[in-house]
């Protein structure tokens, strides 16, 4: 997912416009030297430098440096579809998943689920991925629930504790 | 001051402290160990069990599993040459080095023992430090708070690895997404497009969750499975290292104050320490040609400063509210829902909390050296957990912590949102550090910058003419005029530029 500076650079100058054309817009306080309107005018602008300084290589020279990491445990990943990045998008889809389903299925089924999709994609086998399904929801609700009284979403499937 | 230790140690004796502290103590080890999985996200998950705890409770499991996370990601860099926690990196080559020259034992033991001494270093440090600067502090008015604020901003830009107009970015990122909400001078709904549960703002808890733990969750879908450990016995973890403090002492106490220094400075934490110092080591030493071939002296400096930091990083959060690394930043949101809002009063109002948590990190350090060898031993087990077991139940800790911290569906929303933005900076060299110190201070910095105008009826002067608020805004206008000048320079002279080493 590393795009060109000068992409990131100007998603961040349109980003401090934006910000800046916001914030100019709201009220200011009467009797007051500054509103709430300053504070984003100021960051917009900021923001927006920062984006042109970055879409222009300014300050890349720094960057150099981060190359030497000592990152490199393990080969280098097969080469694979243009759709596999994608699968990055897996956890936070998930997790919005949760967010629209839990309160109708309720927190095991949902969990489950949760469980079941990430294990696999990160490369369990059935054996693993089963009984890890069934006991981690069960855990974290007996935590969550039981020992620190969080209100997880009941659902199709209640606990019998 | 007896009498504030005998009730501090009252407050730590209890079995509720004494079980949190162990498990949370456990906990760290454990996360702190499996690559990928950093300090920070370790504190982070730890966030919504500590709601159901007393105050010192919730801050012993913090301290105790902040400290463990950052030792014990010594312990896959030495035997995997894949650092557990971002703060081994600077030296997991050198202690994979000397396992592969059969000395597994040493530098191990060498992570257990100086983190040990590096974490008492720091605590010494805390204090000693925080009480006197809560004198000066008592005096501060809302136009120094806002030069120290600004300050502290400045500083995470300084020392970010990275490219320094990336890390203003990233924290004018962070200053936007505190602008969110009803929560500004006027009252009125900022930057909320409609949404209702956008008034109350981002709440930063959930924010930290998501771009330390959801981005680490998107990083492994893509990255390779990390090899599993070769089983093996170890010797005597502590010997040899006595000869070693001896002989090193130097390294070590100079490890120590460099990780007090970056500790205290806002922002910076134990894993830019662990860099400073193993290349300040490397500089300095008698013998550098040997360094990266299997050498203890830089895990001695680098391992003493880490630690050292973890502590020292609480001294800006207890007096300011401004955190001193990432782990810090999630203990000043602690601080605040346990009614120990930070500031200068809370060394005279509450001093045996204070005392009590100056205790609590020795005892966590302390306890450090038995349990981090145990945890040596049994780490070839440990390491064995695959990542597709591990990574599910993070993910299932994200979903219910968040949403635990205010009984609201919206912060797993902000996680997953946090989590894409944190993975897309983390990608493009943007310092997510940066943007999280933004979050947590941007208020802080407004409402000092808005009150300290209407103290002054929209004059400027007085935010320079008090005279600590001339010297803090000095260093302020020369921590933002610094890397503008190098740049320039450096745009000047290309040539010897390229041959000279900058530090930084």
């Amino acid at each position: 997912m590393r795009l060109p500076d000068r992409v990131t650079g100007l998603f961040l100058v349109g980003l401090g416009a934006a910000a800046a054309f916001g914030g100019w817009r709201l009220p200011p306080v009467p009797g007051q030297p500054v509103g709430p309107n300053v504070f984003p005018l100021v960051i917009g602008i900021g923001l927006l430098l920062c984006g042109l300084a970055i879409a222009f290589g300014i300050g890349h020279s720094f960057e150099e440096e981060e190359e030497i990491v000592p990152y490199e445990g393990g080969e280098a990943p097969a080469p694979r579809g243009k759709l596999y990045g994608l699968r990055a998008l897996l956890p936070p889809a998930l997790l919005l998943l949760y967010v629209f389903v839990a309160d109708r299925l309720g927190f095991i089924l949902t969990a489950a689920l949760i469980v079941y999709v990430t294990a696999t994609a990160l490369g369990a086998r059935w054996k693993l991925a089963l009984p890890l399904t069934v006991l981690a929801p069960i855990a974290i609700h007996l935590i969550f629930s039981k020992l620190l009284r969080v209100p997880l979403p009941i659902g199709l499937l209640p606990m019998p504790w | 001051m007896l009498n504030t230790l005998i009730q501090a140690f009252n407050l730590i004796t209890t079995w509720e402290v004494i079980i949190a502290m162990l498990a949370a103590s456990v906990y760290g080890l454990v996360i702190g160990s499996l690559p990928g999985l950093s300090a920070t996200m370790a504190t982070a998950l730890l966030v919504p069990v500590t709601f159901y705890l007393s105050p010192i409770a919730a801050i012993a499991t913090i301290v105790a599993a902040s400290s463990m996370a950052i030792f014990s990601g010594d312990i896959p860099g030495a035997l995997l040459r894949i650092p557990g926690t971002p703060a081994s990196a600077a030296y997991a080559d050198e202690a994979y080095a000397m396992t592969r020259k059969g000395e597994a034992e040493l530098a191990l033991g060498a992570g257990v023992w100086f983190s040990a001494v590096g974490g008492i270093a720091g605590t010494l440090s805390l204090m000693i430090l925080a009480p006197p600067l809560a004198e000066i502090a008592l005096s501060f008015s809302t136009f120094e708070y806002f030069w120290l604020a600004l300050l502290g901003l400045m500083c995470a830009t300084l020392v970010a690895r990275s490219s320094p107009v990336k890390a203003i970015a990233g924290m004018f990122l962070g200053l936007l997404v505190s602008c969110i909400g009803i929560e500004n001078p006027g009252g009125v709904p900022r930057f909320t497009f409609g949404v209702t549960d956008l008034l109350g703002g981002i709440e930063p808890i959930p924010a930290l969750v998501g771009v330390f733990a959801v981005a680490q969750v998107m990083r492994a879908m893509l990255t390779p499975e990390p090899p599993p450990i070769p089983r093996r016995k170890f010797g005597s973890i502590l010997a040899g290292q006595w000869t070693l403090t001896k002989k090193y002492q130097w390294q070590m106490t100079r490890g120590n104050i460099i990780g007090i220094i970056i500790g205290v400075l806002p922002g910076a934490g134990a894993d830019m320490a662990a860099w400073v110092s193993y290349a300040m080591s490397k500089r300095f030493s008698k013998e550098p040609e040997k360094f990266g071939t299997g050498h203890v002296e830089g895990l001695v400096e680098a391992g003493a400063s880490n630690n050292a930091s973890v502590a020292s990083g609480w001294v800006p959060s207890l007096l300011f509210g401004i955190p001193g690394d990432t782990i810090a930043a999630i203990a000043i949101g602690v601080l605040y829902m346990k009614g120990l809002n930070p500031g200068p009063t809370l060394f005279t109002e509450k001093a045996s909390s204070m005392y009590a948590i100056y205790l609590l990190f020795i005892i966590a350090n302390i306890m450090m050296i038995p349990l981090g060898i145990v945890m040596i031993r049994l780490a070839s087990y440990v390491l064995r957990a695959p990542r597709s077991t591990v990574m599910p139940v993070i993910m299932l800790c994200c979903a219910v912590g968040s949403f635990a911290i205010g009984n609201n569906l919206f912060g797993v929303v902000t996680v997953a949102a946090f989590g894409v933005i944190g993975y897309v900076m983390e990608a493009n060299g943007y310092p997510v550090a940066a943007m999280v110190l933004g979050i947590v201070m941007g208020t802080m910095v407004e409402q000092a910058f808005v009150t300290s105008l209407i103290k002054s009826d929209g004059s400027i002067l007085p935010f320079f003419d008090r005279p600590i608020s001339a010297i803090l805004a000095s260093m302020a206008i020369g921590a933002f005029i610094w890397p503008v000048a190098v740049w320039l320079w450096r745009r000047l002279k290309p040539r010897t530029a390229a041959a000279a080493t900058t530090p930084r």
